[in-house]
């Protein structure tokens, strides 16, 4: 089987196991801030909920084992409280709120449209964030708190964030080729939107999760996973599933659709496309050039110039194997000296 | 092709001079570099690539060492590194041509220049224990580890040149040595150390030019902030173990390609707190001031064991040897060897001069009893080795009492006697160990070793034993008849058979095999072994024998 070693040194360079003990402690410190100040900051403002009421659970990659290694850290964990959304129609209020009750020295906190985020610097440089979506719990019904702070656009989203946990576990955990095929996909997206900033111009994590589990079919042979094969297929099932619109050649217009499969049940990409229709464009583009060096590396015979193509997919931290022309040239069948 | 003609044939090369034919500095991705090619005249001979004149270039198999040239009349004065290119023996340099050669170095001189930041840090953790070690002065840290996998306490003791890290629970024969009435090794209690074990060694390298080790990169291993290097239970060990001294040391070790990596720092704190009894965790993060690497090799049983390749599933057992004769001082010395820590060894006879040219290690002892001397000499090998010398032959009521307390019985003293009485009485007691019977044929050059597990068919007696019950002489014997020639006789008790020491080695290797094989299970069951000088294999003669009167039914 092709690269299977080269793969399997990838993802144990790549993969993160878990929350370091330094995470673990900025989350909990985190956690009895919000626990402590919350209820009497809410208090003040004529709600009364206790120090129980909250629950925090974790989001995101770190929930279903997909995480990879990057600059900066980046933690998800959802606050739900039980709110009355009718008394307090506006989120960026419980959202101010939330802030005020975790802004100290030691962390710089913003809030953002879908959360609150509390930043973590190091010699002036950002090294973790913990990403906060505040739910307001109205009866049962969970509703997440969207809209900068000055933005007039602003609302209490219907949301289920532990039926969104639960159908990614699901569809995740036990299933390990689909989950290293995920952190492929992630580092792919990674290497490949390293100089984008602009909002909305990533693909969004959660959305290439989905499209992956979607398009995933499990490749193994008799010496076990073949992750190559497993990756250029789903992401060749990634590409099939764009809807493109072409001139002379030239792709005009690019898209895909992923709608959660929970409240609010929309589409992933939405922000994505209301940004810019180009943003689609590139990503359809930049899917089938990676496509294209997967095929290629499916389909040439040495090991050296397949891994050649996947190190532009997944860039240098990708090993590659010698030559093989310089290996039987110069490796003669290796012999001991007696130390 | 000439060697001008192979550099110019790479784009990226530019030769900046040349003297003779064999010497060139070129330049390549702005570095220069000299090459001295193979000898034409000598075919094993190889090419060599040293980098020029650049103190500060930081890579992988570019050695740290400078080499000074002046007034060299073949190359440029200035300061020399090589670049090894090679593994050892990973190439036979006598069957690749002159231009292969070439065109091969410079190869894989543009391979290792061009390698990514990921391949850098394979390379350098390949390396790991040469750029830890490289240039350090001081007193040694010499560390004895009984596992890696859980954090742990040092006691230390140190010498003149040297300190040992001694993981609790370990006990070293020679700690208590004295020479003169001075102690070899003294207990130190101005330091502690402990060993912290790393599960993912991602992103941690050894210091080498132009990046020495700060407090960050121990703190980065403990604390790290997206790859956990440590587990949580060492996590909490560093965080509840109180320290007692201002400086610490700790000791590393994670696993490398092929052997483990060990490392010890010292842990340099400030002495704001020194009333107060910190946890391991807090003087790393807060009162670390400075970090000293320390010179460390590993020398406990187990490491120097696996280096070599042992079979770890040797490892531990606890070997009762019956005979230090020629073969049983061959087998002491190799099962010693091969991973077995822990020996005692019976015997009554004096090594004497007539003894020494077919003994192992026979250059010493004469006039010693023989398993007290094999037991000396395997004692003063590694301070963790427990051998045990009983001066007397072992009778059956010692040995039905030694076999409760060991996992393997070897039985070397060849005398058939001896041998059907032990079988007969480890079968009465159901003996539950293996026990290998081993012996030479006259004539000495065919051997045998027959392993017995007696909860199965087959014992020795089996071999003495045809099909109808009756008695006969051994059946494994493969020599067609009694060979008398090479008797020597030199009074009753002192007959010796003349076979040389060939026979010897192949049956002890073959012992190690056949120990391998129990471990492993592929010995399912008593099995006899024929050795001759061309083969080893399991015998044909039958066996185990239905009518045997010891172990037959």
């Amino acid at each position: 089987m092709k690269l299977k070693k080269e793969f399997e040194s990838f993802f144990r360079k790549i993969r993160i196991d878990d929350e370091t003990h330094v995470l673990k402690e900025k989350r909990d410190i985190l956690q009895d801030d919000i626990e402590s100040k919350l209820p009497e900051i809410l208090a003040d403002h004529g709600i009364t909920i206790s120090k129980s009421d909250i629950r925090m659970i974790d989001q995101g990659s770190y929930k279903y084992k997909t995480t990879i290694t990057a600059d900066v850290v980046d933690r998800d964990v959802a606050v739900i409280i039980p709110l009355d959304i009718n008394d307090n129609p506006d989120p960026r209020e419980i959202k101010g709120y939330l802030k005020d009750s975790i802004t100290i020295w030691q962390r710089s906190v913003s809030v953002k449209e879908p959360c609150v985020r509390a930043s973590y610097y190091e010699n002036g440089e950002e090294w973790l964030h913990i990403d906060l979506p505040l739910y307001a719990d109205d009866g049962g019904f969970k509703y997440l708190a969207r809209g900068k702070a000055t933005s007039d656009d602003y609302t209490w989203e219907p949301a289920d964030p532990d039926g969104l946990n639960a159908d990614l576990c699901d569809k995740i955990l036990g299933h390990d080729q689909l989950r290293r095929i995920i952190c492929y996909i992630k580092k792919w997206r990674n290497e490949k939107y390293a100089g984008s900033s602009g909002d909305h111009e990533i693909p969004p994590s959660i959305g290439l999760t989905y499209l992956a589990c979607d398009c995933f079919i499990e490749q193994t042979g008799s010496d076990g996973d073949d992750d190559l094969l497993a990756f250029q297929k789903t992401m060749q099932g990634i590409k099939d599933r764009f809807v493109c619109t072409c001139y002379d050649g030239e792709v005009l217009t690019a898209d895909i659709s992923r709608r959660l499969p929970v409240e609010p049940y929309s589409d992933v990409f939405q922000k994505m496309k209301d940004s810019s229709t180009s943003y689609m464009v590139k990503f359809y583009k930049r899917l089938s050039k990676a496509v294209d060096n997967l095929t290629n590396a499916v389909n040439v015979e040495s090991p050296h110039d397949a891994a050649e193509y996947i190190q532009k997919v997944l860039g240098t931290d990708f090993d590659v194997p010698p030559k093989e022309a310089v290996t039987a040239v110069t490796q003669s069948k290796r012999e001991h000296s007696f130390g | 092709m000439t060697a001008r003609e192979i550099l110019e044939s790479y784009e990226e090369i530019s030769i900046e001079s040349q003297t003779g034919d064999d010497f060139f500095v070129f330049r390549l991705y702005g570095k220069t570099f000299l090459l001295i090619t193979p000898n034409k005249d000598d075919f094993s001979s190889r090419p060599r690539i040293y980098l020029y004149n650049d103190a500060g270039f930081d890579f992988p198999h570019v050695l740290l060492y400078d080499e000074e040239v002046k007034e060299n009349t073949l190359i440029p004065e200035g300061t020399y590194r090589s670049v090894c290119l090679y593994e050892p023996e990973s190439i036979v340099f006598s069957v690749i041509s002159y231009e292969d050669k070439l065109f091969d170095a410079i190869e894989r001189l543009i391979e290792l220049l061009t390698m990514s930041k990921a391949e850098r840090e394979k390379e350098f953790q390949k390396e790991f224990m040469y750029y830890w070690n490289c240039g350090l002065a001081g007193r040694n840290a010499i560390v004895f580890l009984c596992q890696e996998d859980n954090f742990s306490k040092f006691v230390l003791y140190s010498n003149k040149q040297d300190t040992r890290f001694v993981e609790e629970g370990i006990v070293l024969s020679d700690i208590n040595y004295r020479n003169k009435g001075e102690r070899k090794w003294s207990e130190r209690v101005d330091i502690e150390a402990y060993y912290i074990p790393v599960l993912d060694n991602r992103g941690i390298l050894p210091p080498y030019r132009g990046r020495p080790w700060t407090t960050h990169n121990v703190k980065d291993i403990v604390y790290g902030k997206q790859i956990e290097h440590i587990s949580f239970d060492t996590y909490q060990c560093l965080k509840t173990t109180q320290v007692s001294t201002r400086n610490m040391v700790l000791v590393f070790g994670m696993k490398g390609e092929q052997a483990s990596i060990t490392f010890a720092v010292m842990i340099k704190c400030n002495n704001n707190t020194r009333n107060t009894r910190r946890t391991i965790l807090e003087k790393i993060r807060e009162d670390a001031v400075a970090v000293e690497p320390i010179k460390t090799k590993r020398e406990d049983y187990t490491f120097l064991s696996n280096i070599i390749g042992n079979d770890i599933g040797l490892r531990g057992k606890r070997a009762l040897l019956i005979g230090a004769g020629s073969l049983g001082s061959y087998v002491a010395f190799e099962i010693i060897k091969n991973g077995v820590s822990n020996i005692k060894i019976y015997d009554d006879d004096i090594l004497s001069n007539e003894n020494l040219l077919r003994w192992a290690y026979g250059g010493l002892g004469v006039g010693r009893n023989k398993a007290e001397h094999i037991s000396l000499l395997l004692n003063i090998m590694h301070p963790e080795i427990k051998a045990e010398g009983i001066p007397k032959s072992i009778d059956e009521k010692e040995l039905a009492n030694e076999v409760k307390n060991f996992d393997l019985v070897i039985v070397t003293i060849g005398n058939s006697d001896t041998q059907l009485k032990f079988n007969r009485m480890l079968n009465n007691i159901g003996c539950n160990i293996p026990v290998l019977y081993t012996w030479i044929e006259a004539g000495g050059e065919f051997s045998h070793i027959l392993y017995v597990d007696y909860s199965k068919p087959g014992c020795y007696e089996c071999l003495f034993t045809n099909e109808s019950g009756e008695y006969v002489n051994n059946r494994a014997s493969i020599a067609p008849e009694i060979v008398e020639s090479n008797m020597i006789r030199n009074g009753c008790g002192g007959t010796r058979a003349a076979y040389g020491t060939a026979v010897l080695l192949r049956t002890t290797a073959t012992l190690l095999t056949t120990f391998q094989k129990i471990i492993s299970g592929e010995l399912q069951g008593s099995t006899l072994i024929d050795i001759t000088p061309n083969s080893a294999m399991n015998s044909l003669t039958p066996f185990p024998m239905e009518a045997c009167s010891c172990c037959g039914h």
